[in-house]
Parts: structure tokens; C-alpha cells; sequence
């Protein structure tokens, strides 16, 4: 289970991302035995209380991606003071420094050859294809192969930062990006701390597994169903709108240019919130219920204790996935728009990933196409960078 | 423990090895059939395993290829990824993506291999070859349609057309339907007479196919109405020779005036730049729909078929051949047209290129022609006595059965073929070409639709053709342009605006405002005389070649 959700993180092949999931697979041993204990705690901790200690302390560490076993309900162990979670945080940051040197290399000698097959596994999968980069300075013809291509060198980059249709496309891309980053981040979070509100067990598990659901059906199908439900012939949203008098007659959405990235963010948030919200759940499970206590007695209502516990809460959880998702936000996808689109808004629905698709596979222009996803991964390497930095300067979570 | 393990690994080793003897023995039994795959750049229906013409030719030949299909991607995208991985099936038809094969050297050149196979040397005349040559003189593929045995005997009309549903004419009285006015004018009339179909659906009265390529159902319909012939990218004035580009002309603001004009009236489905082309079918195949323009073969073959086996006899089309203004000569039926922008390729993965060569050869024989287009003989047809083919009732219904077709019948359809008549003269290349056979499978209600027009056939609906142009069609060369060219990016581009910009036009509120800014639109981002120029050149190539010089 843990294994799915960790890769929930990293679906969209990002080599930054890929090198988080590499980092999130070697923590899962550790939290892997943890849940398995976990779901029987109340056994374990009768027999062992050091034990339930030691795993409360775990599931601090790695709260970030628990796993939402209601350990800290049943099990509530003993809550670890202010000032000794600030120790460990800062023994955490703080490594000691290792010299590297022969000796230090020999006595991790069992480590670093189990890290061969993983080096040599980046190397080949990640590293080795970037050997097609070249292609993107070569006038590159497949007949010729990369070594015989004539070399042309920024000649392509310059043509498409000059082309119209690109720019079309990055605007495009970039505007997608931000609405799906902006609406899943918003619809996950807020479904998170409604759902955490349902006191009854039964019911709330329900409405979490139903709204995951849709995260397993493929675009092709959503897209179907978005159509349909969209339709002028008696599509449930026209019929909807009309019986309430909103729309004097059935709307096409689809003729509008002005509304189709809202179509396309919408779908997402239609698709993807109930998995996204997952995340935070299990954050918000890692909340010391006593602080809830606390605030009760301080006077807080619901809505009081979400906003000044949970929220405050998780907001670790929501900064280290805004940094990863920005470096993805122009991974927009493309099969959405590409089974949406019609003539008429195809100058607002067409992504990188289509213009590429249409210019490097269909006309067999393969160096423009390399150039347009090397400019792509430029733009996102950029974009973690400064978010990074600017979260290093709030003094926020981050990624390295 | 370990004996138990030893055990295993022992009957393992045996059961393998018995499968690899049984599978040994099957080898030496079909020891001869070579297998060939083949890929189609177009939609199309894959065989069941154990097809029985395809057991019969695979008897004849030696010989099994296996065929895939398009699914959901575009031609050019498929093969795109091919040329990207280098790795071909054994034949190929490139479809949109046969430049990019030939581009990235993928093909091997036929008339390199076709000395030793005269069926193939002889199946065009050396001029025709000569048309099919790529600038290296090579020729890189075969080309499978329009090339007619004797003459031309297809009683339907295989091509662009206004289609219009019998009932409709039937409820009118059989008028003469001559201009795009009558016509929208007899559509509005029974719609607003007959708004319910049988279904209790309401009627949709105009639909408009703009799904990627297909999008022609929007945008060529200004060339057929000028009563050009279909060349596809362009009008060739017939007694200048120059090219004339039929997007801009007066006739087609006329067309999309009138398209709007009834937009807004609601006579036009409003979701019809919206749909996809399976929806679009599904959509014709219900029998809603009054009239459209289309090419017979984009939907005739699936939809017609639908309409006839729900039993919605009244609910057929027939064509018309409308024109913008009475008085102007309708030329949608032209004769068949040899294809040279494309044909069926051997790839360099190919291993055996004599023995596919020797395939193809063999395929041309009348033996197997028959076998691929009317079937086995006494189970797909029968043989009267003064030796022409006919069918029974049962073969007829099975012939239009998708299941009956995929376990028994294989025609290789984008194989070399013959059409017109057979090479025995007598009897046509195609059961649905055989006049008895085209009059015993008419509906009466198609009948008398015809009988009322004074016509036997579909194709005598519409004007008799008249021979060819010697630089008809020119959609042969625009379908091969790639945008290294300028003229070949201004085609591009030019579809790509009027992709956007047709359906915005047939939706304006303001129908004069949207005209003129997809007129600045289309004039300031496609370089047109770019791309005329190209088509020029091309005209005045083909008319030299033709002269003999």
C-alpha cells in the first residue's frame, strides 16, 4: 500500500522527481515494518510500551508519508515534549561531516555495492538517453543516425523560441499548469479537512475510497464522461443549468476558447482529489490529538481547531508538494487535451507535449521536438530552484 | 526437501521438452508458410485466426501476412514512431507518413527487385511508373486503387457528394435538387415538417464532419460547387492552367454564408465541429441525420450498412450533385484516378524480399483475385452456367456481416488489385460492382428514388464523367507536402486557420466581421502564393510529362 502511495508522488517521470522517489523507497523499509506493526498496535503496545515510543517517534519523522492507519488514535503512547522534538530536529539537519577516503570507503563496503544496481539502473535508464539530447543541435535525419547528422547548433532552439505556435503552446501549457496547480491543490486540501471532520468511521472511509476511484480510470474514459456530461443533447450540466434558468438554452462548452482550460482543470480536480487528499489525511492523522484538546479548552470551535491546528498542522506536507508539483507544472499532460480539442479551440488546448507530438513525430522533425522538451526540462529545473530557494528563505520545508 | 526439488526440476524438464518436440512436429507441418506482417496507416478490421480465404490464398501462395491497423493515432504519428525505433513491419502502407518512410530511407525501391515478376512489372504502363518515381528514380511503393481492368463498371459512387436521405426526397415529390439553396431548402422544409425520427428522436438535419483530417466535409465543398472535379487542394482553371486557390473565391463565402445563415436557424447540428468521427458515424448510422457532404467511402461502407440492417429502409442516401448557382456543370464523378502519392511498401526489416515480392506477384493472379473479392467458390458464390457470379440471399446477408467477414473472407484490401472487370472479362472485380448483383441487393425504396431521377445506378444521380485532366488530382502532390518546403508549410498552416477558423465562421453571430478576420487571419500567417506557387509548378510538371517532354 505504502509502495503506491510513495509512487503517487512521482507518476510523471521527472528525473528531479525520480531522484525524490529513489529517497522515498529507501525510507519505506523502515515505515513498511512500521504499519505492519502498526495494525495491530494495541497488542503490541500492551506488551512493549518502549516499542510504541520508538514507533511514534518514527511516524514523526516520516510523517510526510504515513500511512493512514489510525496508529495515533488507538495508540496515543507518550507525546514527545517542545523542546525534544526541536532536538531532534536540529540532530537531524546536522550530519557530522565524513571524510571521504579510502578507509571511510571500506568500512561502507557493503553499502555502497548495495547501491550498484541502483546507480548503474539511473545510469542506464536516466542518464544514457540523455545521450539524444544531441539531436536538438543536429539537423537530425534518421537515416543518417546521430553521428552522421549535420550539426547546426542553437539554430533549432532559436527557431522555436521564435515560432508563434510555440509560444501559443507554452502560454498554453503554463496557464494549464497553474489553474490544475492552483484548483487541485485548493480542492485536495479542503476535501482533506472535510473529510477529517466526519466523526463516523464507516461513512468516512466510503466517501475516501469513492473519491479515489476515479484516479484508476484512464483519460480516454474520464474524457468520455466529461463529453457526456457536457453534451447540449441533454448533458446533466446543460440540463442542470437550464432547469435552474441559469442558461436560457442548452451551451456548448466546448465552442468557447475562454473556458476550456477550466474544462481541462476541472476534469483534473473531478479526477484526482480524492487521490491527492490522501496524502493529507494521513498528515493530518499524525496530529498530536491533544493539541486538539488544547484548543478546545482554549475555546476553539471546528472551524477554529481546522484553521490553527490542522492546517498549521500539515503545512510541512503542503510546502515539499507545492515544490515538487511546480517543478512539474508544465507536465500538464496530454492526453486531456489532446481527446478534448476541436478546431475551434485548438489555439487554447494544444500543450508542449501535443506541438511536439505533431512536430516531431507526425512532420518527422526530431530535433525540434528534442529541443522542445529540453526547453521544457530547463523551464522546470528553474522553476524547483527558485521555488527551493525562496522556501530556504522563509525558512519552510524543502527539498534539498 | 531436496529430492522434491529434484523431482520438480525433473518433470519440468520433460514437459518442456515434449512441448518443444509437439511444437518441432507443427513446425514440420507448415514448414512452407512463410509469414509476413503488414501494417495500414488507416482504420480497418484485423482477421480472426483461421480466416478460410485466407487458408485458401495462404494454400496458393505459400504465404500468410498478418495485418494491423491505425488505432486512435494519426498515420503520420504511427509511423513516426516506427522511424523513430527503426523498426518496420515486412509491408507497409504509409498512408499520410509514406514521405517520412521514404525520407528516412526505410523503404527498398521495387523496381530494383521486379524483373523476375512481370505481374508486378505489367501492372501499370511504364508511364504510370514513371509517375510513381521519387526524385532518385526509384519507385518506393506500389499503388493499389484505380487501376482499371477494361472499364469502369461501379454502379455507386464512391466519392464526394451532397448526400441525402430518400425520404426526404420522397416526401417532396422527387423534386429536381440543383443548387445549395434547394437543397436547404427541402432539408428545412421536412424538418419542420417531420421534426421526429422514428426513434422519436428529433431529426438532425445537417451535419458536418471537421474531425482532424476529415475536416474536407467542411472545407472542399466551395471547389464542387464552382464545378471543379475533385483535385483536393485546388482549383485548375481548365483553360488557363493556372491554379486558383477555392477558399477565398466568391462561391465559398457564399457556402459558408449559407452554412450560417442556417446555424443560426438550428438546421445544423449544433455539435458538429465538436464530434468525433465515430460519433459522427454512430450519429449518421441512427438514421437521424437528413443530409451531409462526405466522401461515400469515409462512411458508406459502416454507416449505410447500419442503416440497412436496422431495417431503416426509407432512411438511405442518395447523391446529389450540388451546385452554387443553377446553370454551372456539376463534375462530382470523375473517373477512377490512379493513386500515386502512396501504395503498399516492402520495408528494409523485410527479410525475404523475393518471397514478398513473389506475394504480391501471385496475389495478382485471377485466382486469387477472386478468392479475395468474391470469396470461395459455392460458399461465397456460385457460377451460372453461362459463367457469371452470382450470390444467393443467405451469401448476399453474410457479405455485410462484420463477423461472417472476419472469420471468412480476405480480401488484402491494400494489396495491388485489379478493379473494373475481371481478367476473364466476364464478370466484375467485386460482387457489389456486378450489375445483377447491385440490382438484386437494392432496396425498393432506393429503387424507386432512382427510377424518379431516371436512373439506374447511384452514379448516374450525378453528371457522367469525363475524362481527366493530365495534371488530375492534384490532391496526389499536396497529400505528399512537407513542411521543409514553403509552399509545403503554407499548406500547413492554411489548414491549420481554417481548422480554427471554418467553424467560428459557420457560429458567427456577425457572420461579414468573422469572414474578414479569418480573411486577414489566412492571408497573414499562411504565405498563400508560396504554396500556389508549388501547386503551379506541379501543374504545369504533369501537363509537360503528359505532353511527352
Amino acid at each position: 500500500m505504502l509502495i503506491e502511495r510513495v509512487a503517487g508522488f512521482s507518476d510523471n517521470g521527472h528525473p528531479l522527481l525520480m531522484k525524490g522517489s529513489v529517497a522515498a523507497v529507501t525510507d519505506e523499509k523502515e515505515n513498511n515494518s512500521f504499519s505492519a506493526e502498526a495494525d495491530s498496535a494495541d497488542d503490541i503496545a500492551a506488551k512493549n510500551k518502549a516499542d510504541a515510543i520508538k514507533r511514534r517517534e518514527l511516524a514523526y519523522t516520516y510523517r510526510s508519508n504515513l500511512a493512514p492507519g489510525n496508529a495515533t488514535d488507538e495508540d496515543p503512547g507518550e507525546p514527545l515534549s517542545r523542546a525534544e522534538k526541536r532536538r531532534r530536529k536540529a540532530e537531524r539537519s546536522a550530519e557530522p561531516k565524513v571524510k571521504l577516503n579510502k578507509k571511510t570507503l571500506w568500512r561502507q563496503k557493503e553499502l555502497i555495492i548495495i547501491t550498484i544496481p541502483f546507480i548503474l539502473y539511473g545510469f542506464l535508464f536516466y542518464y544514457i538517453p540523455l545521450g539524444g539530447w544531441v539531436m536538438a543541435f543536429q539537423k537530425y535525419k534518421p537515416q543518417n543516425g546521430l553521428f552522421g547528422s549535420e550539426w547546426v547548433g542553437l539554430s533549432v532552439f532559436e527557431r522555436i523560441l521564435n515560432d508563434k505556435s510555440f509560444q501559443l503552446v507554452f502560454r498554453n501549457t503554463l496557464a494549464m499548469g497553474i489553474i490544475n496547480l492552483v484548483l487541485s491543490f485548493a480542492f485536495a486540501i479542503g476535501f482533506a479537512l472535510l473529510l477529517n471532520e466526519v466523526r463516523l468511521r464507516r461513512p468516512k472511509k466510503f466517501v475516501q475510497t469513492v473519491s479515489y476511484l476515479p484516479h484508476f480510470l484512464s483519460w480516454i474514459i474520464v474524457v468520455g464522461i466529461i463529453r457526456d456530461m457536457l453534451s447540449m443533447d441533454h448533458g446533466i450540466v446543460n440540463e442542470i443549468l437550464v432547469n435552474l434558468g441559469i442558461f436560457d438554452g442548452p451551451v456548448n462548452f466546448f465552442s468557447k476558447p475562454s473556458w476550456f482550460w477550466w474544462i481541462v482543470g476541472f476534469s483534473n480536480v473531478w479526477k484526482e482529489t480524492g487521490w491527492n487528499s490522501i496524502i493529507y489525511l494521513a498528515a493530518i492523522t499524525a496530529i498530536n490529538p491533544e493539541m486538539y484538546e488544547a484548543a478546545s479548552l482554549d475555546g476553539a470551535g471546528r472551524f477554529g481547531k481546522m484553521w490553527h491546528v490542522t492546517l498549521p498542522g500539515i503545512r510541512p506536507t503542503i510546502f515539499i508538494l507545492l515544490l515538487i508539483n511546480l517543478g512539474n507544472v508544465l507536465n500538464v499532460g496530454f492526453e486531456v487535451q489532446y481527446l478534448l480539442t476541436n478546431g475551434i479551440v485548438k489555439s487554447v488546448s494544444e500543450t508542449i507535449d501535443i506541438w511536439v507530438l505533431y512536430w516531431g513525430i507526425g512532420q518527422g522533425d526530431f530535433s525540434i521536438g528534442t529541443a522542445a522538451g529540453i526547453f521544457k526540462s530547463v523551464i522546470a529545473i528553474i522553476l524547483i530552484f527558485l521555488a527551493n530557494g525562496a522556501a530556504k528563505a522563509a525558512g519552510e520545508e524543502r527539498l534539498f | 526437501m531436496k529430492k522434491k526439488l529434484t523431482r520438480l526440476i525433473a518433470v519440468l524438464l520433460a514437459v518442456t521438452l515434449l512441448s518443444g518436440l509437439a511444437a518441432g512436429c507443427e513446425n514440420l507441418g507448415k514448414a512452407k508458410v512463410k509469414k509476413f506482417d503488414m501494417f495500414i496507416a488507416m482504420p480497418g478490421t484485423e482477421l480472426n485466426e483461421g480466416n478460410r480465404a485466407q487458408a485458401e490464398i495462404t494454400k496458393i501462395t505459400g504465404v500468410e501476412v498478418k495485418e494491423t491497423w491505425l488505432t486512435g493515432q494519426s498515420a503520420e504519428e504511427a509511423i513516426g514512431v516506427m522511424v523513430a525505433a527503426k523498426d518496420y513491419p515486412d509491408f507497409i502502407e504509409a498512408s499520410d507518413g509514406y514521405q517520412i518512410m521514404v525520407d528516412a530511407g526505410a523503404l527498398i525501391p521495387i523496381d530494383k527487385y521486379w524483373d523476375k515478376y512481370p505481374n508486378i512489372k505489367n501492372y501499370l504502363s511504364e508511364e504510370q511508373w514513371n509517375m510513381c518515381r521519387k526524385a532518385d528514380g526509384h519507385i518506393y511503393a506500389i499503388p493499389q486503387f484505380g487501376i482499371v481492368n477494361e472499364k469502369d463498371v461501379s454502379p455507386i459512387h464512391n466519392d464526394e457528394a451532397w448526400w441525402i436521405q430518400t425520404r426526404v426526397l420522397k416526401w417532396a415529390g422527387y423534386p429536381q435538387v440543383e443548387t445549395l439553396d434547394e437543397y436547404f431548402q427541402l432539408i428545412e422544409d421536412y424538418a419542420a415538417a417531420n421534426p421526429k425520427h422514428t426513434d422519436g428522436t428529433n431529426v438532425i438535419p445537417y451535419t458536418i464532419l471537421c474531425d482532424d483530417w476529415r475536416y474536407f466535409c467542411l472545407e472542399n465543398p466551395p471547389l464542387f460547387l464552382q464545378g471543379s472535379p475533385n483535385d483536393g487542394s485546388v482549383i485548375v482553371d481548365p483553360d488557363t492552367q493556372k491554379v486558383i486557390d477555392y477558399n477565398t473565391t466568391p462561391i465559398a463565402k457564399q457556402y459558408f454564408m449559407k452554412l450560417n445563415e442556417e446555424f443560426k436557424k438550428g438546421m445544423i447540428d449544433p455539435e458538429f465541429f465538436s464530434q468525433s468521427y465515430d460519433e459522427y458515424i454512430t450519429k449518421i448510422s441512427t438514421g437521424r441525420v437528413l443530409g451531409f457532404v462526405d466522401q461515400f467511402w469515409n462512411w458508406g461502407y459502416t454507416a449505410q450498412d447500419a442503416i440497412k440492417a436496422a431495417g431503416l429502409n426509407d432512411c438511405t442516401y442518395v447523391p446529389l450533385g450540388i451546385v452554387a448557382e443553377a446553370g454551372i456543370e456539376e463534375r462530382y464523378h470523375n473517373e477512377p484516378v490512379l493513386d500515386v502519392s502512396g501504395g503498399l511498401s516492402i520495408t528494409t526489416s523485410c527479410k525475404d524480399i523475393d518471397g514478398a515480392m513473389k506475394f504480391i506477384s501471385d496475389l495478382l493472379t485471377q485466382e486469387v483475385l477472386t478468392l479475395r473479392f468474391w470469396g470461395i467458390k459455392d460458399v461465397d458464390y456460385k457460377v451460372g452456367d453461362d459463367g457469371l457470379f452470382y450470390r444467393t440471399e443467405e451469401m448476399r446477408a453474410n457479405a455485410i456481416d462484420a463477423n461472417y467477414k472476419a472469420d471468412n473472407l480476405c480480401p488484402y484490401a491494400y494489396f495491388p488489385q485489379y478493379e473494373g472487370m475481371n481478367l476473364d472479362g466476364k464478370n466484375a472485380w467485386r460482387p457489389d460492382n456486378q450489375p445483377s448483383e447491385f440490382f438484386e441487393d437494392l432496396l425498393p425504396e432506393v429503387k424507386e428514388c432512382l427510377e424518379a431521377y431516371g436512373a439506374e445506378t447511384y452514379v448516374e444521380m450525378l453528371n457522367p464523367s469525363v475524362p481527366n485532366s493530365p495534371w488530375f488530382p492534384m490532391w496526389s502532390f499536396s497529400n505528399d507536402l512537407t513542411p521543409e518546403t514553403p509552399g509545403g508549410l503554407a499548406w500547413a498552416k492554411m489548414s491549420e486557420i481554417k481548422h480554427e477558423w471554418l467553424p467560428r465562421v459557420v457560429m458567427a453571430e456577425d457572420f461579414e466581421a468573422e469572414w474578414s478576420a479569418y480573411l486577414d487571419k489566412y492571408y497573414g500567417e499562411a504565405d498563400i502564393d508560396a504554396f500556389l506557387a508549388e501547386m503551379q509548378a506541379e501543374v504545369d510538371r504533369r501537363i509537360a510529362v503528359a505532353a511527352g517532354n
